[in-house]
């Protein structure tokens, strides 16, 4: 199975120059790709920032727009428990509404007769 | 009495041969695995099914179109597919439509994890032409090393079709090893309290942020090796539709009907293409061989890598090593590999969604990986 290992090929099919030039290649792109991420969020919030800085808010406003997980955490909260409209405190006003029903059909003349629609 | 003797003839049981039954206990192995220990069911019971039905002995060419190395058969239309790279591409398309890259966007520097693992990749591809094999040939068989099934089968495609079958198979049982094959390398190289170290919790990123993100990782990425625009592409195309919120409609078929049926013809024709006539050469065992070897470097080139970063980060930033291993792709299954890990050492500290950062990252690695070496070497003067 190992009977073709040769040190040569290696040299031969250009395998040292391929895989460190491939490599670096691969982990330029990606690098490149990380610094943008990494700017991304300051690039999308420059014009907020300098909205912010002209209209005279404190530096520690605009530098760090981030919301915190808690912050966020908390709004999530209270949008669920708006509409699951779970709540702490019920309110006392009784639904129930009586009906009054003196006839039933069991002792009421009236549902046993044809009724017709009236003609107003 | 000779058409008997005829169909006595053709039956499985005259024509099958040791390679034959070989290949169908290793399927039906793919398939106990599936099953009974779960080791990536959606991929193992389509290659498993694959493997029994492509084994199933018969009288070859003799007009009746069955195999799937016969043209015109079912099986090698279906096949087809594999051959000229048509199914990679629209399973990157669901990957991206699945993908959460919010792990990635808020803590970018884990990006590198996912190129420092990429080191399997290119060792391997030395190792495999000291072997003796062509340079197309090593190329394909080092890709392996990048964990990820379609770009495997679509550089191999593209470099060396013969290969496709063992390079395929190889990849998607590596894969399906995951759990088996890191959690030993991991722990080699890293101490109980490496193991132990929590990371800070990823900030929150905005939907912009997750917007842009596929559209300039396609044009940073595919600028610099464009072989890898019909994988990139696609993955970036589909993060698109899940992340714009206007084409929820595409993301959901992408992200589900399109991928099980592409992963349904994917998995079974590449199982079935392991037929035992052309399969079972010692080349099929020695690119087995070299997957594992590639797989178990990539891995621990991840690692390394993440050791080398806490040199440089400040008390507080450090990472947990462990995360470097998620950078081979093989989605999400080496992440989740990752978070059991650290739960077995601190059982409060969960580490899946840092371990999604260089995981998804590794699938673009391999991705531009593949683009480079077909950049390399497909000579198209």
């Amino acid at each position: 199975m190992f009977d073709n290992f040769d040190l040569n090929n290696i040299i031969a099919g250009d395998g040292i120059l391929i895989s460190i030039v491939g490599y670096l290649i691969v982990f330029a792109s990606l690098l490149v790709l990380s610094i943008f991420i990494s700017r991304l969020k300051n690039i999308l919030t420059l014009h907020q920032r300098k909205k912010l800085k002209a209209s005279g808010h404190r530096a520690a406003d605009y530098e760090d727009l981030d919301v915190s997980e808690e912050i966020n955490a908390a709004i999530g909260m209270a949008l669920y428990l708006h509409f699951a409209e779970a709540h702490d405190f019920e309110n006392t006003v009784l639904t129930i509404k009586r009906v009054q029903k003196p006839y039933s059909p069991w002792s009421s003349k009236l549902y046993g007769l044809r009724q017709y629609p009236k003609n107003n | 009495m000779e058409g008997l003797q005829q169909f006595i003839d053709f039956t499985g049981f005259a024509n099958v041969t040791i390679p034959h039954l070989i290949m169908i206990v290793i399927g039906i192995i793919f398939i106990y695995l599936a099953i009974a220990k779960e080791y990536e069911p959606l991929l193992l019971v389509p290659i498993g099914f694959g493997i029994l039905v492509g084994n199933i002995p018969f009288i070859e060419n003799i007009g009746l179109q069955l195999g799937i190395y016969e043209d015109g058969s079912v099986l090698n239309y279906l096949y087809f597919g594999v051959l000229k790279g048509i199914y990679p591409p629209l399973i990157f398309l669901g990957i991206g439509a699945m993908t959460d890259f919010s792990a990635l966007l808020s803590n970018p520097k884990l990006m590198l994890l996912g190129a420092a693992a990429q080191i399997g990749i290119f060792l391997t591809f030395i190792t495999a032409l000291a072997l003796g094999f062509s340079q197309n040939a090593a190329a394909s068989i080092g890709i392996i090393g990048g964990a990820d099934g379609p770009t495997a089968i679509f550089l191999s495609s593209k470099l060396a079709p013969d290969l496709i079958g063992p390079i395929a198979i190889a990849a998607y049982s590596y894969m399906a090893l995951v759990p088996v094959i890191q959690p030993p390398i991991i722990k080699l190289l890293t101490s109980k309290d490496e193991r132990k170290i929590r990371m800070k919790p990823p900030r929150s990123v905005s939907k912009t942020e997750k917007i842009v993100f596929p559209i300039v990782g396609l044009l940073l990425t595919t600028f610099i090796s464009p072989g890898a625009l019909p994988l990139l592409g696609m993955l970036f195309f589909g993060n698109l539709l899940k992340e714009s919120g206007v084409t929820k409609r595409l993301a959901d078929t992408a992200s589900k009907a399109l991928i099980d049926i592409v992963t349904i013809l994917l998995g079974l024709t590449v199982g079935a293409s392991t037929q035992a006539t052309t399969f079972l050469t010692s080349e099929s065992i020695l690119i087995f061989v070299l997957g594992a070897v590639s797989f178990m470097i990539a891995t621990a080139g991840g690692v390394i890598f993440a050791k080398v970063m806490n040199l440089f980060l400040k008390e507080g930033n450090k990472l947990n090593p462990m995360i470097g291993a998620a950078g081979v792709s093989a989605v999400p299954d080496s992440a989740r590999v990752v978070h059991h890990l650290g739960l077995k050492d601190d059982p409060n500290n969960y580490l899946l969604m840092h371990a999604m950062a260089p995981n998804v990252s590794g699938v673009i690695g391999s991705a531009v990986a593949a683009g480079i070496l077909m950049g390399f070497l497909l000579h198209m003067f």
